[in-house]
């Protein structure tokens, strides 16, 4: 602990790095499936010269669900990590996570939408976009929510961040009604399917939806990097930043679209995977301060290495059934947090929001 | 320090749910994984129950279904899970979830039959007589369904002896905090119900939470508690206490009764011995 805080920042995130190219090589391996890890190399290879002989249903599965599985994996949680990232910032907030402004629960709403009503003829005018319908309705679902949250809190040209929690709370609260409502008046399946919604799978993982959320991860990254300076100035207060010529309205804009973007795309694809958005920031806040250029950075690099030991975890725990992603990062993430939050108390060595 | 044993101490309560053990095992011929509880039945039904090499965490009947391994609720499923056990068929009724896992199957070139969900006593026999027919065993199919004709044809002249109708409620869950779980018009336990010369006394479609109050409304003659919610109070003492139960006919004379729920909610070659014991029950 104490080497990690005082190796140069560089270093640092060799390490981070090093650590997901580990975690993401040892996930290719793990599974209900054995594959050996012997095995990988000849499969890539005969994937691609078509040397050699493999397994066949070994070859397929790596290709079609273990490797999609992985890469989604990485990507949803770098995506969710770095909007957790963002909104602490922004709302110089400590117990914000990315789920406050009413992203996840809209999502989750959109969804239920279709488990319940899905039979009713107006979504049978979207059929076109085939297994990808759930994951749209999800989409529009946490855009709208946040979007709402967005038009109450600004006003008067101000964006009032106190205002944005407390109409995120409300926002929360009224798609959290309405997924309730329908899980009542569902049938008992589709009650069970949203639950499982809400806690979240990555066993859904295929290369178009792999596709779709590494466009909205890399480009939200990006963004969130640039977003990271300003973000810094913001920490001094509304009134300091402007006067540090920052445009601070323009910057919450921003960082609300960000946000949604990352949150709402990924949480579309996988359903509800909380607390990894909460704790990564944490961690590395808690690790080596919080400049939020390397909040960003730190949190791609390091929620996607959770998310990738979590996914695995759930691979094997119950094998051949699978536990969904949200029961296992609950209850591997709180317990981490908890530790680290009273190391840190103890050190006393840190302010902001440990003091 | 102590942090560490949590993990140790959560690692047994996990594999302690005991029905999520993998057991492989050895099995010549065709390898079956059946995600349907319905199907899962069929298949034990036409001695192919040695071929089956995973269920769904709903097939609880027969009893030997219990004991195989399970890939997990059929609206949680996973692709990989089911393809670890190397299965030469995978059954299913469409009510699986997510929809992805059958894609995928796919992609993993494991042959995946979709039969029609057996919702009435016609569509249950049709359904059997296609697996059957899948597997060679036609004439079983066949002999299981003349079976069943027949002891429906006993039944109805059992019920034609009676002379009354027994208005009855079926409560699945027992009681949460007030709330009763009743199974409603929708499904099979209406027509079954209906055959043993009963008459249901929940108005609701389908599966519904109802108040106390409802309950004594519909003023059932007959209450069936399914077997979760009744050993869950252990006895019908225990039943009677219920808010609003009390009230109920059913209630003061006594009648309320345990019976199986997997008995009540598909039909299948037993159904007709079960609606024979459901007449006798409920005209007790």
């Amino acid at each position: 602990m104490c080497r990690l805080r005082t190796i140069p920042l560089p270093y640092f995130y060799g390490l981070l790095l090093l650590l997901l190219l580990l975690l993401f090589a040892v996930s290719l391996g793990v599974g209900a499936v054995a594959i050996g890890f012997g095995e990988l190399p000849g499969l890539v290879q005969h994937r691609l010269s078509g040397a050699g002989s493999v397994n066949a249903l070994h070859e397929a599965l790596f290709w079609e669900i273990r490797l999609p599985r992985s890469l989604l994996c990485l990507l949803v949680g770098a995506s969710l990590s770095v909007s957790g990232a963002l909104m602490q910032s922004l709302f110089r907030n400590p117990i914000v996570e990315p789920g406050l402004v009413g992203t996840s629960a809209g999502s989750a709403l959109g969804a239920a939408l279709l488990i319940v009503l899905g039979q009713n003829a107006f979504f049978s005018q979207f059929a076109l976009l085939g297994s990808l319908l759930a994951p749209a309705c999800a989409f529009v679902g946490g855009m709208v929510a946040t979007l709402l949250v967005y038009y109450f809190s600004a006003s008067l040209n101000r964006v009032n961040v106190s205002v944005m929690i407390l109409a995120g709370v409300a926002v929360n609260a009224l798609a959290n009604g309405g997924t309730g409502f329908l899980a009542y008046i569902a049938r008992d399946p589709q009650a069970r399917s949203i639950t499982f919604w809400s806690l979240g799978t990555l066993s859904v993982a295929s290369w178009k939806m792999v596709g779709i959320v590494c466009i909205s991860t890399v480009s939200g990254l990006l963004l969130a990097l640039r977003l990271a300076r300003p973000l810094n100035a913001l920490q001094l207060g509304d009134a300091e930043a402007r006067y540090l010529g920052v445009r601070t309205e323009r910057l919450k804009f921003s960082v609300m679209l960000v946000n949604a973007l990352l949150v709402a795309v990924a949480t579309s694809m996988v359903g509800i995977i909380g607390f990894v958005g909460l704790i990564v920031p944490h961690v590395l806040r808690l690790l080596r301060g919080s400049d939020n250029r390397y909040l960003v950075a730190g949190s791609s690099l390091l929620g996607a290495s959770i998310l990738l030991a979590t996914d695995m975890l759930c691979r094997v725990l119950i094998a051949p059934a699978e536990m969904p992603i949200g029961i296992v990062t609950a209850f591997i993430g709180a317990p981490l947090f908890l530790y680290l939050l009273g190391r840190a108390r103890r050190g006393g060595q840190k302010g902001g929001f440990y003091a | 320090m102590k942090t560490k044993y949590w993990g140790w101490l959560l690692l047994p309560l996990l594999t302690a749910c005991g029905r999520f053990q993998g057991k492989h095992e050895k099995v010549e011929g065709a390898r079956i994984v059946c995600v349907s509880k319905q199907l899962t039945e069929f298949l034990f039904a036409l001695h192919q129950g040695d071929h089956i090499v995973g269920v769904d965490l709903s097939s609880t009947y027969p009893e030997e279904a219990k004991k195989k391994t399970t890939v997990g609720y059929h609206r949680h499923l996973s692709a990989e899970g089911i393809a670890a056990l190397d299965p030469t068929l995978v059954v299913h009724q469409g009510d699986v979830a997510p929809a992805e896992v059958m894609t995928q199957l796919a992609q993993l070139h494991i042959p995946v039959k979709v039969y029609p969900a057996g919702s009435t006593l016609d569509s249950a026999k049709i359904v059997l007589s296609l697996l059957g027919k899948e597997l060679g065993q036609e004439p079983v199919a066949d002999s299981l369904n003349r079976v069943l004709d027949a002891d429906l044809a006993a039944a109805a002249t059992q019920v034609a002896r009676y002379g009354t109708k027994p208005r009855v409620l079926v409560i699945h869950f027992g009681q949460q905090r007030n709330q009763y779980f009743v199974i409603g018009t929708r499904g099979a336990a209406k027509t079954m119900i209906e055959l043993a010369g009963g008459e249901q006394a929940a108005d609701t479609s389908g599966f519904r939470n109802l108040s106390p109050e409802v309950i004594v409304k519909l003023q059932p003659d007959v209450i069936l508690a399914t077997d979760f919610g009744w050993d869950r109070l252990g006895s019908k003492e225990k039943f009677l206490d219920l808010p609003g139960l009390a009230l109920t006919p059913a209630a003061k004379n006594g009648r309320i009764y345990r019976v199986e729920e997997h008995d009540l909610l598909y039909f299948g070659p037993r159904t007709g011995k079960n609606i024979q014991a459901l007449a006798e029950i409920i005209h007790r």
